[in-house]
């Protein structure tokens, strides 16, 4: 089996290769023949590949160590889901696993417009065969899981005990299905920019594909954070490293072109712009691919440094320049009439939402690359850390969240000044309203009293839009509450799911807001039935008595875990476990370095956070008290915008959407959103 | 099936491109070669001690919390991206935060104030032991081309906007936005009495 999963990754490349060549020559000669035969390579692409993952997973589950890859990611004691999850641990298991979903794409793709854009289809499936290719031969000559050692060790060295976490099986594969994805969008530009149709059915297609990009980056981006705070013991989500920046760059852009996609479909305008987005994006994943597996820049999460890195920076510059000749030469055909009734008007708010978008996308990445630029310059390498980013984008972010209020209430076109009273007295009233309020609590940290008020004015704006859409709904069809609360949401998606993911962000942002309130108490030594008391930011104090220390081995892992009996203000709240592990392979040597698994107390208005940060002698333990404000809403915010981003995407049907048609035009429709649609 | 057109070339547009694209395609490049070793180690020794001498009378001037704002600016030499704190507080393995919050005490302790301490750590590990580059120098870039950046942003899209209202107007009033545009020849003269001849038609 592993020698069939060998051969298919060889297999793969030659049909991948005759994807491309075929597909792309009968584009060009306009020969049906070549174009399906590609259409079925890149199925065969697709088959293959999984032949391939299923030869790599059949070694892993087999422990065949003789594969160089298996016996440096696994062991004999790993647990079944991480010898699953494995195949992503390291980087040449990881560089097949994207190759399959890539391959995956392309043959969907393919299928899903196999009776449409047929001009346009075949440069589609030459370019996700070419990508393909690229990556294919990638895994193969530069990163092969298939490669094997000159001797079989008796065992693996294991997985990285950080990466066994339920966290780490879901969150690379989530952020792998984002980024492959932004190569479909891209395909369809390149088809688009080729045969000089960048109206109409291109972009639904590329829309489908960019929301499914963006709904698999949220989740991944969520799921990362959530496995950073729970694993890495530091009390945080978000540092501003490297590869993390590298997943949210292509979310940046991806959501400024899913917003600035709606005024090419309502005005035609902003074709450049939008393409230009969309090969960005997807340069983006490419450019973040190579940051992970190059180690040109340094972080904890990267990839050992392999010559992969090189293949990626060689994709990267001739994805470039190609791009960029084939942008050039289409610029005439991008032309489009623009005109605008007035400043005032959403066409304007979305522009500047996509500026402050970029914006943010371009700060990160020249923060990223800065230490590169410095040294090339100055000689000298800077280290451009989390300050940084926090003083430059936290401005910008606020700018964000305004716009995300702002931009829903305007009308397209022109917005009246009778228009723009209606619509923002209620918010704006509500964003003062919680300014004061906290001001008279006490509150006193600028940034996060901003905060605070732009999102009482943006879960407002939102709030209202529901409220005036479901009274109109009762109103005019005497529907009940929930009814027309119901069919608000499902017969208008695209607005309704926004409104959501937009939600989702305030409950994001207040979250974060909450962390400049946040309270450490580090390096406290605990004896067995030493307290130790702590306020939190809250005013309420906390203690914990340890119940001393127990030390077991259970499946891979030697653990010492302290028990930490806890109250607030005198009442019980429990007990909290925080452990320490040395992990030991199947010999009973020792792998890794020790590590912790901290004990986390969630709550509505903060997570008690307890790290176990070591031994002074045998019977005192080190301990780290965070006290980490609204934590919780950070998943729940992203919970919420990948529920409105499934409402966005869930498909609306013809009949459906003819009804709505009809139903609500056109005076209708303005009495629903108020601002017009 | 249509035969894809023959690609018009834009000239100037290809090669403004390829003058942003290029360069930074080398720079990529050679950056890539020039740094070939980064494979996560956050128990190697990257510890260098800076301990100058303590001043006479030496008053401390920075209090524990101000001690943990400076940690919290100053990176961990290891490859662990943390910052001096935080690491020291979390990452048990590293020995190097500990040692530098060790010297760190020590300056304190001799009378140094923070923006001695951090040029003091800068003179012994360089720039890389802060966690935000200095606002001096090329690293003035750092802070300011962002701004500039969503600036110059800005005020493309307000100049964007404002030939898009002059099209509206345009528009509205029934008049090519120039006369040009459909070929008529003639003076300026000749042109600007034709245009307002076509908008007093339009009334």
């Amino acid at each position: 089996m592993i020698l069939i999963g060998e051969l298919s990754l060889w297999v793969a490349i030659l049909m991948a290769a005759w994807t491309t060549t075929v597909s792309w020559a009968g584009g060009y000669q306009r020969r049906p023949d070549l174009v399906f035969s590609g259409e079925r390579a890149m199925y065969a692409t697709f088959a293959f590949t999984i032949v391939a993952a299923i030869g790599l997973w059949y070694a892993i589950f087999t422990h065949d160590f003789s594969l160089k890859f298996v016996a440096s990611y696994t062991s004999m004691n790993l647990p079944s889901v991480y010898l699953f999850s494995s195949l992503w641990a390291g980087q040449a298991g990881s560089m097949l696993f994207w190759t399959l979903i890539l391959s995956m794409y392309g043959a969907v793709a393919v299928y899903a417009n196999r009776s449409r854009l047929r001009n346009m289809m075949p440069w589609v499936t030459g370019t996700m065969g070419l990508i393909t290719l690229f990556f294919l031969m990638a895994t193969a000559f530069g990163a092969n899981p298939f490669e094997r050692l000159d001797w079989v060790p008796a065992d693996g060295r294991g997985m990285n005990p950080q990466l066994q976490n339920p966290g780490m099986a879901i969150h690379p594969p989530m952020l792998y299905f984002g980024l492959v994805a932004t190569a479909v969008p891209f395909a369809f530009a390149i088809g688009a920019l080729v045969t000089r149709q960048l109206d109409g059915e291109w972009l639904a297609a590329v829309r489908r594909w960019s929301l499914l990009s963006w709904f698999f980056l949220t989740i991944g981006i969520v799921l990362g954070m959530w496995w950073a705070y729970v694993e890495l013991g530091w009390s945080g989500y978000w540092a501003w490293d490297p590869v993390e920046n590298s997943s949210l760059l292509p979310w940046l852009t991806g959501t400024a072109f899913l917003h600035s996609i709606m005024i090419q479909e309502k005005r035609g305008m902003l074709r450049k712009w939008n393409v230009t987005l969309v090969v960005v994006t997807f340069l983006l994943s490419i450019l973040g691919t190579f940051i992970t597996r190059s180690g040109v820049i340094e972080s904890v999460h990267a990839f050992a440094q392999s010559s992969v890195g090189s293949w990626f920076l060689y994709f990267l510059i001739a994805a470039t320049i190609l791009t960029s000749v084939l942008v050039s030469t289409r610029l005439k055909d991008m032309e489009a009439k623009a005109e605008l009734e007035s400043m005032v008007s959403r066409e304007a708010a979305f522009l500047y939402n996509n500026l402050i978008l970029v914006g943010i996308a371009f700060t990160t990445l020249w923060g990223t690359l800065f230490p590169i630029f410095s040294e090339w310059v100055q000689g000298e390498k800077i280290t451009v850390g989390q300050p940084f980013f926090n003083s430059v984008n936290t401005p910008l972010g606020l700018l964000l969240l305004a716009l995300t209020g702002i931009g829903p209430l305007i009308a397209w076109r022109r917005a009246s000044t009778a228009n723009l009273k209606r619509q923002f007295l209620m918010p704006v009233s509500m964003g003062v309203f919680a300014v004061v309020a906290l001001l008279l609590l006490g509150m006193r940290h600028f940034y996060a009293i901003v905060f605070y008020g732009l999102a009482a004015f943006v879960a407002t704006t939102i709030t209202q839009e529901f409220v005036k859409g479901i009274g109109a709904r009762r109103r005019m069809y005497q529907e009940g509450l929930a009814l027309a609360g119901v069919r608000l949401v499902a017969r208008n998606r695209r607005r309704y799911g926004g409104y959501v993911v937009h939600f989702g962000i305030v409950v994001m942002f207040a979250a974060f807001a909450g962390l400049y309130f946040r309270k450490d108490y580090v390096a406290v030594e605990l004896k067995a039935g030493d307290t130790y008391a702590a306020v939190d930011p809250w005013g309420d104090t906390w203690t914990f008595t340890s119940e001393g220390m127990s030390t077991y081995n259970t499946l891979n892992r030697r653990v010492v875990a302290i028990s930490l009996k806890t109250t607030r203000n005198g009442e019980p709240m429990g007990t909290m476990l925080a452990e320490k592990r040395q992990h030991f392979d199947a010999t009973g040597a020792t792998t890794f370095e020790p590590s912790t698994e901290v004990a986390i107390k969630e709550m509505a208005g903060q997570d008690v956070y307890v790290f176990f940060s070591g031994l002074t002698d045998a019977e005192t333990a080190v301990m780290n008290f965070h006290f980490n404000p609204l934590v919780i809403w950070v998943w729940i915010g992203g919970f919420i915008m990948a529920f409105g981003g499934v409402i966005v995407m869930w498909p609306q049907t013809e009949r459906r959407e003819r009804g709505y048609v009809a139903e609500l035009s056109p005076q209708h429709e303005g009495a629903l959103v108020g601002a017009g649609a | 099936m249509n035969r894809p057109a023959v690609p018009q070339m834009v000239r100037r547009a290809f090669i403004a491109r390829c003058a942003v694209a290029v360069p930074l395609s080398l720079i990529a490049w050679r950056s890539a070669r020039a740094q070939p070793s980064s494979t996560v180690n956050m128990s190697g020794d990257f510890y260098l001690p800076v301990r100058p001498a303590a001043k006479p009378d030496a008053v401390p001037q920075l209090d524990e919390t101000a001690v943990i704002a400076l940690e919290r600016e100053l990176a961990c030499p290891c490859p662990c991206s943390l910052d001096i704190y935080t690491c020291r507080t979390t990452d048990v393995a590293c020995t190097n935060s500990p040692a530098i919050h060790r010297d760190v005490v020590l300056m304190v302790d001799g009378g140094y104030t923070g923006d001695e301490i951090v040029a003091q750590l800068t003179s012994t590990y360089g720039q890389r032991i802060r966690l935000v580059p200095s606002k001096s120098g090329f690293n003035l870039v750092a802070w300011f081309l962002p701004f500039v950046a969503v600036g110059t942003g800005g005020l493309v899209i307000a100049r964007l906007l404002h030939s898009w209202r002059r099209n509206a107007v345009q528009a509205a009033n029934g008049t090519p936005s120039d006369i040009r545009a459909i070929a008529v020849q003639g003076t300026d003269d000749e042109l600007a009495r034709l245009n307002a001849a076509l908008r007093d038609d339009s009334r």
